[in-house]
């Protein structure tokens, strides 16, 4: 919004200027024609005027030598031919201006032409006149036809020149009409354009003050985030750079600087001075990232940095590009120290690779000597059992009995072995996940026990069991043993009814379950109506080699459920029992969906 | 019958003999002691073949597993009946065994007795196939 | 490829045969599965020359009229086993009686003396080996099965097939099916 609001003031101020720059143009020229008009105008004034005062002095100096030639006609004294030549001259030069005068109007010129002609005859006249009264007859027949001749011509000189001055006020009056009605136009529309101009200016003023406004407010943000920035880069221990693909100049923060031990800005921003401080055998993974951005490919890298201290740090580097409204594309650069961390990691690595290191050793030698065991162990079974048939019979019955009890014990070690050989086997490693229908494995499960199942009469329920991604043969084993269990530890003389339920749950609603209400788990539940058990043993039946009945009472070494918790912990999931002693016992197992 | 025994425990090859001395059938045992032993012995020219192979898994030099992917390959031996008499292994492993073409897989047992009706009822079965027109294909036995 | 086959012993056997006693110049007839007239006697060379020829094709001329009579129970045992559809829900004991005219009780006793086996166990033998044709052929369940079989129930076909084999029905069906992959891996190698 506040980039579109600059746009928008940049564009009213240089419209605002060219709006002005028009009105100012538009305006002088009006007012120039105007003053060009006006000069006119009076030149024309004037000239009429002139011209005017001109005519009625010619009249007044045709007066003149009329007067004098009446004087003179009647005084015969040539004092009074004084005025008539005078005037004759005057009369000339008048006649002369109103050429000059006239010069532009022609109608007026052929007017002028028509006076001069009438003037002359006058002045002709008045010559002749003269002539014939100074002659010494004096013929009043002549004098009183030139007198008459001359009177009339004289009227007909006051209608020309009464005709040209009207002419030339017609004409003024004319042009003064055009100009007042172009006159008049002007000052509205002059108006108008001060109206508009005003509003436009008026607006522009207000959006550019709004838009100062804006960018002030966004100036006083920027200062603080500026500082916020500075802050957190060196509380974060990261350093910022820019890179200005247009101008190729980069910028360090001076968090950058400090992290490689020096002073904000004290050396030039450039790869190669960064370089200096890279670790020369890393020195490739910076400048291959500086190429991949390029290439517009970045990702993070992580190279060593000496520092100017020389101590060595890591850090991690990685930036992005950013193409603003005008185009120019400017990468950011984010580098972190990541020292802490990088020896953090390294340290948890080691230590785990020291665990599972220690864990398959401890499973390896479970496995082995179990598996190593069993043989002595067999080999000493069988030549028990070779002695017991050969050599019976000749043995005292202490040796017998004694041999008794070495063949119970030797067969106690050896179901030990084999549960210890069973748990053992019951690992994760090299053990293959795949998706495996459980309601397959129960039916396999069944067959398996089918002897005990026809034997005891037991009837298996399930529901539909879901295919998950888990071991297929340990997940059978954890079936045979749940449900081994309810057929071996149920009511005498009461057929087994077992029970498998399932259904799915989040792990929020129980607390025993890792994860959050987005986790779910199936739970599955093999419930019985067999013997049950006490639920403060809950927990400690599960333990290896924990068993609640003797093991006259019932075979086994205890090591079943143990085996079970295994199982269900290989694959991140939980059990739990609950029973009631004599009414039956529900085992749960909960595997991550 | 002809019977071979490939294992390297001494007592677990007596063990073996004197069982089939005291069984009823009529057998001819042998014995060798490990894998390479067993492809040599098997690999002569003009070798009577025995009936049935009794093939212990933990061998030196060459084991058992070896032993019985190579003999699946040979046309002249991969007809013997070939059975895994070894130390309990999981039932995966079990399992393994028959896909790559065991008949049998006998768990050493513990004592000597089980070991004869054992022994007896393995011959006796595979006696069955060999007889009765059963589908040697489908002689799986595990005991 | 695969191809499935069907074997009809019969016509098989009596080829054989018939070309075997030809090969002698002997003249016979075929009275009925299992049993040849000969319209002259033996010579011991050539009986012997004869259980030679018919003992590559792994016929067997039987010596004693017990180890006849124990091999006419197991043909009828297994025809019986085989029976298309599924096995018929008549007594055993009666069948067999009848249908080689001798009491049940001479023909147990007899089976056993011979065959150091019982009855019920050579029974017990070829219906598992019917369960793993079947099974071995994917083409249908062990309900099914054990319907065919005349099982009461599935646990109990379970259990039987557990104890002759040592294995599940299941198992066995998983044994077979990876072993064909395994064949077929090679066979592509």
């Amino acid at each position: 919004m506040s980039g579109r609001a600059i746009f928008t003031t940049a564009f009213l101020l240089k419209g605002s200027f060219i709006v002005a720059l028009f009105i100012l143009i538009f305006t002088s020229s009006v007012s120039y024609k105007h003053t060009v008009v006006i000069a006119e105008s009076t030149e024309l004034l004037v000239r009429s005027y002139k011209i005017q005062i001109q005519l009625e002095q010619l009249v007044s100096y045709v007066k003149d030598a009329e007067t004098g030639e009446r004087g003179y006609i009647i005084t015969r004294d040539s004092d009074f031919l004084q005025p008539y030549n005078t005037a004759r001259d005057k009369i000339k030069g008048t006649l002369f201006a109103l050429q000059y005068l006239t010069s532009q109007n022609l109608r007026q010129q052929h007017n002028l032409d028509s006076l001069l002609l009438l003037v002359n005859l006058r002045l002709a006249l008045l010559k002749s006149s003269l002539e014939i009264s100074s002659a010494e007859n004096l013929n009043k027949r002549w004098l009183e036809e030139n007198m008459t001749k001359g009177r009339k011509t004289m009227d007909i000189i006051r209608s020309q020149i009464n005709k040209m001055i009207d002419l030339e006020v017609s004409n003024f009056n004319e042009h003064q009409k055009k100009y007042n009605r172009e006159i008049s136009i002007t000052p509205i529309f002059t108006l108008f354009l001060f109206t508009v101009t005003l509003i436009f200016l008026i607006f522009s003023y207000l959006k550019i003050n709004q838009d100062l406004e804006i960018q002030k407010r966004t100036n006083e943000k920027l200062l603080i985030s500026i500082e916020s920035i500075k802050h957190a880069e060196i509380i974060g221990e990261f350093g910022t750079s820019q890179w200005n693909l247009k101008t190729n100049k980069r910028y360090y923060s001076d968090n950058l600087y400090a992290l490689l031990g020096c002073e904000p800005q004290s050396f030039e921003a450039t790869v190669e001075n960064f370089l200096k401080f890279v670790h020369p055998d890393d020195r490739h993974i910076v400048t291959n990232g500086v190429k991949e951005v390029t290439d517009n490919n970045p990702f993070p890298v992580e190279y060593r940095i000496i520092r100017k201290d020389g101590e060595i740090r890591f850090f991690k580097s990685i930036g992005k590009f950013i193409t603003d409204n005008g185009n120019s594309k400017l990468y950011i650069g984010i580098s972190r120290d990541i020292t802490q961390q990088h020896l953090t990691e390294q340290a948890l690595v080691e230590r785990n690779r020291e665990l599972e290191h220690s864990v398959n050793e401890l499973e390896s030698f479970n496995r082995v000597a179990s598996h190593d065991l069993q043989e002595p162990l067999r080999k000493i079974q069988t030549f028990i059992s070779r002695i017991s048939e050969k050599e019976l019979s000749a043995m005292s019955e202490t040796s017998k009995e004694y041999f008794a009890r070495i063949k119970t014990s030797a067969s106690r070690m050896r179901t030990l072995i084999d549960d210890l050989l069973l748990f053992s086997r019951a690992n994760k490693i090299e053990k293959v996940f795949e998706k495996t229908d459980f309601n397959q494995i129960l039916e396999s499960v069944r067959q398996e026990l089918s002897q005990t199942i026809e034997e005891k009469n037991a009837v298996i329920r399930s529901a539909s069991l879901p295919t998950l991604n888990v071991i297929p043969f340990q997940i059978q084993q954890l079936f045979i043993n749940l449900i081994g269990n309810s057929l071996k530890y149920s009511n005498p003389d009461v057929p087994p009814e077992i029970k498998i339920e399932c259904e799915i749950m989040s792990a929020g609603t129980s607390p025993i379950l890792e994860g959050n209400a987005s986790t779910n788990y199936y739970k599955i539940s093999v419930t019985d109506n067999g013997l049950g058990f006490e639920q403060k043993y809950a927990d400690h039946i599960f333990v290896l080699f924990h068993r609640l009945h003797n093991k006259s009472e019932y075979p086994g070494t205890g090591i079943g459920l143990a085996i079970c918790k295994k199982i269900v912990e290989n694959h991140n999931g939980f059990i739990t029992a609950k029973g009631i002693p004599g009414i039956g016992s529900t085992f749960t197992i909960f595997l991550p969906a | 019958m002809h019977i071979l025994l490939a294992d390297d425990d001494e007592d677990d090859r007596l063990f073996f003999r004197d069982a089939f001395e005291e069984i009823k059938i009529k057998t001819k045992v042998e014995t060798v002691n490990d894998g390479v032993e067993l492809m040599n012995y098997l690999t002569q020219p003009n070798i009577k073949l025995p009936h049935i192979l009794f093939l212990d898994l933990n061998m030196p030099r060459k084991g058992g597993i070896d032993c019985l992917l190579e003999l699946k390959r040979m046309d002249q031996v991969k007809n013997i009946a070939v059975v895994i008499y070894s130390t309990s292994a999981s039932e995966e492993d079990i399992e393994e065994t028959f896909v790559l073409g065991a008949n049998v897989y006998l768990k050493k047992p513990n004592d000597f007795s089980t070991l004869k009706k054992t022994l007896e009822a393995v011959i006796t079965t595979n006696w069955q196939y060999h007889t009765s027109g059963l589908n040697r294909d489908n002689f799986i036995l595990s005991i | 490829m695969k191809l499935y086959i069907k074997y009809d012993i019969n016509t098989t056997c009596k080829k054989v045969l018939e070309e075997q006693l030809e090969k002698e110049q002997l003249a016979f007839s075929l009275i009925s599965f299992g049993e040849i007239e000969l319209l002259e006697s033996l010579s011991g060379d050539q009986l012997k020359r004869l259980n030679e020829s018919l003992g590559n094709y792994g016929i067997e001329i039987l010596e004693s009229p017990k180890s006849i009579l124990v091999q006419k129970i197991k043909d009828a045992i297994i025809e019986m086993v085989y029976m298309d559809e599924k096995l018929p829900t008549f007594k055993v004991s009666d069948y067999l009686a009848e249908k080689l005219k001798y009491s049940y009780g001479y023909l147990f006793n007899l089976f056993q003396e011979v065959t150091y086996t019982s009855i019920v166990n050579f029974i017990i033998l070829q219906k598992t080996e019917r369960a793993k044709e079947l099974l071995a052929t994917n083409e249908f369940s062990i309900t099914e099965i054990a319907w065919k079989l005349n099982y009461s129930s599935v646990a109990h076909f379970s259990n039987q097939f557990k104890n002759e084999t040592g294995i599940t029905p299941t198992t066995f069906l998983r044994i077979m099916n990876k072993r064909r992959k395994m064949e077929e891996e090679i066979k592509q190698l």
